[in-house]
């Protein structure tokens, strides 16, 4: 097993973290402990706080937050962010391609009936190209490391990524608690941020528009991830608004204030496709906004991410990145997909139901660390219930072998205790750039041996630094 | 702003100036009991009434006694006017709106629901709930505090203070509508000592009985109770107090929008008959009558700025 901190042969730890290993030696547990309650009580009383699902009382929950930074030194960076701004690149094109000319699928690499009959790509995207050429403002590349040279990728958001907004609390919750570590680390700052996230959204908008009006959208106070939605509002200077305070009027998006209506030129949606418009998509929806989608179509809109940019994360059209990425870059993967069985696939069934002991098997259009199975971890019973879902239901369902997700120690009550984490930098795409902001989301699983980092399923969260020279 | 972040706001402000009041009702109706060999039963009963959920009170306990009455009116949530439903209810619409304020003033209101939260989440037992009572007051304080001190004075402040002002006249009127008997000049001579400690429920359930007391040198009687309640204008729970506020916070949103507001001309028709009105002798008024044209008024006020301004 790799730790991130202390695997090292010559029992300084490693290098990166060698002078926060010096100052630990120095602190007093029960002082730290004490700041990683202030640091709690802190996040509660200014509502830093996830919704939990399926909860009666609509519950709002803390993400527990562990005050040991995840730290990335500037070559490991470096290969990361180059491998990433890749893959990004590649995700785009790959969009562009399949709502278009489709190339990839007439040059035998992705078999059609992947796409057409995949909920996640949307008919009502063909033949249209989005303003600015971009699909995917944000994506979240989640990555895992399992020793020292070796990072995969374990999945890419291409949707509505978040966890922003806890990469941005957890730094300045830190920045406020041990000022002195920033003194003796050149830690690359993450503030910017929004700042970034904002130009990189009016990048895309018509020329001839001069101050571009900004909006995040929200499915309300009652989603799990509306305190990023209200931070990230905030901190653009946008306003927050729902589907219902859009009105569609000769084409443009308008929003209805106190004083009238509003012309609006980019979204910021953070819903996903099916509640964007129910006229075009979901006609259930209320969260939607009639018209929306017809108005995006005729250009008058940024919509941020585009709808139908599913199809590039969706679990089925992962295992195809590498050849994805070859295709359109004409490089080699500069980052490693983990190798992934597809059940649908008759032989791949049988090698997971023989080996599904060993293996990890997810929902293909599932998320947030539900209903997946983690082979070694279960138990017989959970092992032979999994194999009837499996075989009743094959296409369903993709494995993965169970890696040795690196570990960093957290603090606990008796002190220092390694953990398993996995880790989500942000990208943000502009016509004409791709920028990875130095730092991301380190998402810690707090049980020992657990390998789900889910905030869902109880995981946690730590501050990563990515060192400058 | 949007118009729905301005229902937001206005209705954040109102619903926990309505804790407030209740809040100051239940403290006030404490004092007056805790001396009573009833428990003060009828006031009590009164609120129950009035809140116009006897209903649910009936089915979830088992009787009238004091200790029932107060459980019901601070943390019952099916009591839709019950402290905790309140408080609730106004954070979840600060929540809507916290790209709207400050840190301190979302903070702050944040943190009155957490503390009400753990105050209420068991039934509060008698020697708690001055305490308890002082807590929750406090708590709007500190938020009305931060509100005035870090708050930019603009459209967005002005929807919570008409949301407080309009709440609050409501709060002052059917206060004095629920006594308005014991404040008929007759009141005077049926029983001084059983008004007058009548007055004192209804004065400091407004906050109101030691500043009187103390502008009348301790005199006190039925027309100053009513004059000091309804048109003081130094009284910040006085209806005139209320509705100058209105008025001019309904000003400034016509000046910044640049548009006449139909919600402008009623604040201002209002203001103007209540100065008509205190012209003339105190005793000539209908006090039933003029009590209920004002609740109602009122209440038209708060449809109609929610029409001028797409609160929604």
């Amino acid at each position: 097993m790799f730790d991130e901190m202390l695997s090292d042969q010559s029992h300084q730890g490693r290098e990166p973290y060698r002078k926060l290993l010096s100052w630990l030696e120095n602190q007093n547990l029960k002082k730290l402990s004490k700041k990683s309650k202030m640091a709690e009580e802190f996040f509660r009383r200014v509502g830093i706080t996830f919704n939990v699902y399926g909860n009666e009382d609509g519950e709002e929950r803390l993400i527990p937050f562990d005050l040991i930074p995840r730290i990335l030194a500037l070559d490991e960076w470096q290969k990361l962010e180059k491998g990433i701004i890749q893959r990004v690149v590649a995700i785009n094109a790959f969009l562009r391609d399949v709502y278009n000319s489709q190339e990839i699928i007439r040059a035998g690499i992705i078999p059609e009936e992947l796409i057409y009959p995949n909920p996640a790509f949307l008919p009502q995207m063909c033949g249209f190209i989005p303003p600015g050429g971009v699909y995917t403002h944000v994506v979240g590349v989640d990555i895992i490391r399992t020793g020292i040279d070796e990072f995969f990728v374990l999945e890419d958001n291409a949707r509505v990524p978040s966890g922003v907004s806890y990469m941005m609390e957890n730094r300045s919750t830190m920045l406020h608690m041990f000022p002195e570590l920033f003194t003796e680390h050149n830690v690359r700052p993450i503030s910017n941020y929004p700042k970034e996230l904002f130009n990189s959204l009016i990048s895309c908008v018509k020329t001839n528009i001069p101050d571009p009006n900004v909006v995040v959208l929200t499915p309300g106070i009652f989603n799990s991830a509306y305190y990023e939605h209200s931070f990230l509002a905030d901190e653009m200077g946008a306003e927050l608004v729902q589907g219902t305070d859009m009105e569609i009027s000769n084409g443009e998006v308008m929003i209805r204030t106190t004083s009238g209506t509003e012309k609006v030129d980019v979204i910021y949606r953070r819903v996903d496709d099916d509640f964007i418009d129910p006229l075009s998509f979901n006609s259930k929806s209320m969260l939607g906004t009639p018209g929306l989608f017809d108005a995006y179509r005729k250009g008058n809109i940024v919509l941020a991410n585009a709808p139908g940019a599913g199809i590039a994360d969706d679990k089925a059209i992962y295992s195809y990145m590498p050849e994805i990425i070859k295709f359109y870059t004409g490089e080699t993967p500069l980052l490693d997909n983990i190798p992934t069985w597809k059940c649908s696939d008759a032989e791949s069934l049988r090698y997971v139901l023989e080996n599904l002991r060993e293996l990890v098997v997810k929902e293909v259009h599932g998320s947030g660390g539900y209903g997946m199975l983690i082979g070694p971890a279960a138990s017989k019973r959970e092992l032979s219930s999994f194999a009837r879902k499996l075989r009743s239901n094959p296409s369903k369902y993709v494995a993965q072998p169970t890696l040795a997700l690196s570990t960093v120690p957290i603090l606990t009550k008796s002190g220092l205790a390694p953990r398993h984490v996995d880790f989500r930098p942000f990208v943000l795409v502009s016509p004409d750039t791709i920028k990875v902001t130095p730092g991301g989301l380190t998402r810690v699983a707090l049980k020992k041996g657990s390998l789900i980092v889910n905030s869902s399923q109880g995981g946690g969260t730590k501050d990563t630094w990515v060192l400058g020279v | 702003m949007l118009g729905r972040h301005g229902n937001n706001l206005f209705w954040m402000a109102r619903y926990l100036e309505r804790s407030e009041n209740m809040a100051r009702r239940i403290q006030a109706v404490l004092h007056h009991s805790l001396s009573r060999e009833d428990e003060g039963r009828d006031e009590w009963a009164e609120i129950i009434t009035n809140s116009e959920l006897a209903h649910v009170f009936d089915e979830k306990y088992d009787g009238f006694s004091m200790i029932n009455a107060i459980n019901f009116l601070l943390r019952e949530r099916q009591n839709l006017n019950s402290v905790i439903t309140l408080i609730t209810k106004s954070r979840q619409n600060g929540r809507a709106v916290r790209t709207s304020l400050t840190q301190e003033v979302w903070m702050s209101l944040n943190e009155t629901w957490i503390s009400s939260e753990a105050l209420l989440r068991r039934p509060v037992n008698i020697h708690d709930l001055p305490i308890v009572l002082e807590e929750i007051i406090k708590g709007s304080s500190l938020f009305r505090g931060a509100l005035y001190g870090t708050m930019l004075h603009n459209d967005i402040f002005n929807f919570l203070r008409l949301g407080t002002y309009v709440e609050r006249a409501d709060n002052t009127l059917r206060t004095v509508y629920s006594k308005y008997h014991r404040l008929l000049p007759t009141a005077n001579v049926i029983g001084v000592s059983e008004s007058q400690s009548q007055w004192e429920v209804m004065l400091r359930s407004l906050s109101a009985w030691r500043s009187l007391n103390w502008l009348k040198k301790g005199r006190i009687d039925p027309f100053s109770v009513a004059d000091f309640l309804i048109f003081d204008q130094r009284m910040p729970r006085s209806i005139n107090f209320c509705y100058y506020e209105v008025v001019s916070n309904l000003t400034d949103l016509a000046r910044l929008y640049k548009k006449e507001y139909k919600s402008l001309d009623l604040a201002r028709t209002l203001c103007c008959q209540l100065k008509k009105d205190r012209a003339k002798n105190i005793h000539k008024i209908d006090l039933k009558y003029f009590i209920t044209e004002h609740i109602i008024k009122n209440n038209e006020l708060g449809s109609i700025i929610a029409d001028d301004f797409n609160l929604v």
